[in-house]
């Protein structure tokens, strides 16, 4: 092994070392741990409590299906509703000051501005802005979204003037020479060519924004969050558990989802489909029909 | 065949479009030095010379992209849509479609406080559409610029340029890389339609004999100066 990369990893190794030292006080504490996290998960988690998925009577509800009347249908519709509101403001918003933050379209002192608004936005996570709204505003969903927005700014605002930075010079030089305005540029070469990516850090953020509202309910912001924390509060660790299963199939399936809408929003496959049924088939043999169309 | 430092208009009595004095290009450091010249309405100017010589950077510096280093311009095309560009990647937009391109150089046929949401109205609309036909590419026009043949990507971005109407179009080697049929397909096309529009050409081209068969003055660049050649 190369001896400089051998010496790099020994220091590492042992700062390391040195640093959990000087952060755990007393190793005594970990003897047992994993016993007591055996029995918690064994005796106190499993098995789930179920009874979330039915009907509850002290939720308002006119379903005739019991499920829709949950509290896990409650708290992850809730939560859904507050990251699907989060991600459209965020986006809507971020936006003009990505455009202004990106040094490819602003010159620098505009484009230092913008960045260090959105870094001011990002500096702080969402559970804080929760924590700052539900003070001001109260508890409940409102100031959750709020929390959720203002980061997404922040997030999203950043990823996109990246993006924006990444697009090719060439059309935008070829639109400054034909003489459009900075806001025909944006609308009609920028957003075009960075769509994709676009696209693709909008659903991202929507996913992030459905596992990071679960907790926002911790400090009273809505969501399915404040079921698992009024549940820790009282040690009902069973329904608790319940709920987490809820929230990390929800995740899965939101992941899924966003996979299969992200392949077609990639450079393969961002054509016009020939017919309505090939959206269901991979991009390359609806390019393959595409081009055997064009050619007849 | 005259072979001249640089032709000189104004003794003919014509009126210069874009008029170069003194000019010293480059990016930092000078490529090209103490250019005077005149473009003219009308002129086919082809700009030769071997590479790195600055052929691009005097194209980019007419069209207003970037400053000279030195030396002053006088340009009679600086109005919102006066100068078609066609770069050497053609800089078109390549997620959008064909058509969506071509819209883009209509547009500057608009005021710029057209608020971009409005449409451009039917007029240009098929104005668009015509052009589109006489370069033969109607077919592809719902076509992602992406997925195109490069013969088809240059029709666009010379589609883009010319519905604009522009004084100047301004073009990089937008031939490179072509069969010979689809060079002279474009040439033609090219050719009545700057006549119809009585645009005038600035283009840079490596390969002398396709300068030669589209110019009617070539600016040859040597040793940091212009050598100009009439083309009869």
């Amino acid at each position: 092994m190369n001896k400089k990369l051998l010496l790099w990893i020994t220091v590492t190794g042992i700062l390391t070392i040195l640093a959990i030292d000087d952060i755990v006080e007393d190793w005594s504490t970990i003897d047992g741990s994993f016993e007591k996290i055996y029995i918690f998960f064994t005796q106190d988690l499993f098995p789930p409590d179920w009874s979330i998925l039915s009907s509850e009577p002290n939720i308002k509800c006119n379903s005739e299906i019991g499920f829709f009347c949950s509290q896990a249908w409650k708290g992850i519709s809730e939560t859904l509703q507050m990251a699907f509101i989060a991600t459209v403001l965020g986006f809507v918003i971020s936006l003009p000051i990505a455009s202004l933050a990106a040094n490819n379209l602003y010159p620098l002192p505009i484009a230092m501005a913008a960045r260090v608004f959105l870094a001011g936005l990002r500096s702080l996570p969402s559970i804080i802005w929760a924590l700052i709204f539900t003070i001001a505003i109260g508890f409940g969903p409102f100031p959750g979204v709020l929390a959720m927005t203002l980061y997404s700014i922040g997030y999203l605002g950043k990823l996109q003037y990246e993006a924006i930075e990444g697009i090719a010079n060439e059309p935008l030089e070829a639109s400054m020479a034909m003489g459009l305005t900075k806001s025909e540029r944006f609308l009609f070469v920028v957003i075009p060519e960075s769509s994709n990516n676009l696209i693709s850090q909008l659903l991202f953020m929507f996913e992030y924004n459905v596992r990071h509202g679960t907790v926002l309910g911790l400090v009273g912001a809505g969501g399915i969050g404040q079921y698992i924390d009024t549940n820790l509060k009282f040690f009902v660790y069973d329904k608790a558990m319940a709920f987490l299963i809820v929230i990390f199939v929800v995740v899965v399936i939101i992941d899924i989802l966003s996979m299969v809408i992200r392949s077609y929003v990639t450079d393969e496959s961002d054509f016009k489909r020939p017919k309505w049924w090939t959206v269901l088939l991979p991009s390359d043999a609806a390019m393959k029909i595409h081009r055997r169309n064009l050619e007849e | 065949m005259d072979e001249v430092t640089v032709w000189d208009g104004l003794t003919a009595g014509l009126e210069p479009i874009i008029q170069l004095r003194s000019l010293n290009i480059g990016y930092g450091k000078s490529l090209a030095k103490d250019i005077t010249a005149e473009i003219y309405t009308g002129d086919r100017i082809a700009i030769i010379g071997p590479s790195g010589v600055g052929k691009t950077t005097l194209l980019r510096t007419i069209a207003g992209l970037i400053a000279p280093l030195s030396g002053e311009i006088n340009n009679n095309c600086s109005g919102r849509g006066d100068i078609g560009y066609i770069p050497q990647k053609l800089g078109l937009v390549r997620h959008s479609s064909a058509k969506s391109n071509v819209m883009l150089g209509a547009r500057t046929r608009k005021s710029r406080f057209h608020l971009p949401f409005l449409g451009l109205g039917e007029g240009l609309n098929k104005e668009v559409d015509q052009l589109l036909q006489k370069l033969g590419i109607s077919e592809i026009s719902d076509e992602p610029v992406r997925i195109l043949s490069g013969g088809q990507q240059r029709r666009v971005a010379i589609a883009r340029a010319l519905i604009q109407k522009p004084k100047l179009i301004v073009a990089d080697e937008f031939l490179g890389e072509l069969d010979a049929d689809n060079i002279d397909s474009i040439i033609d096309i090219l050719e009545t339609q700057l006549s119809e529009i009585n645009a005038t050409l600035v283009m840079v081209e490596h390969q002398e004999n396709i300068a030669r068969s589209i110019a009617t003055r070539i600016w040859r660049i040597v040793d940091n100066q212009i050598i100009e050649e009439r083309v009869e």
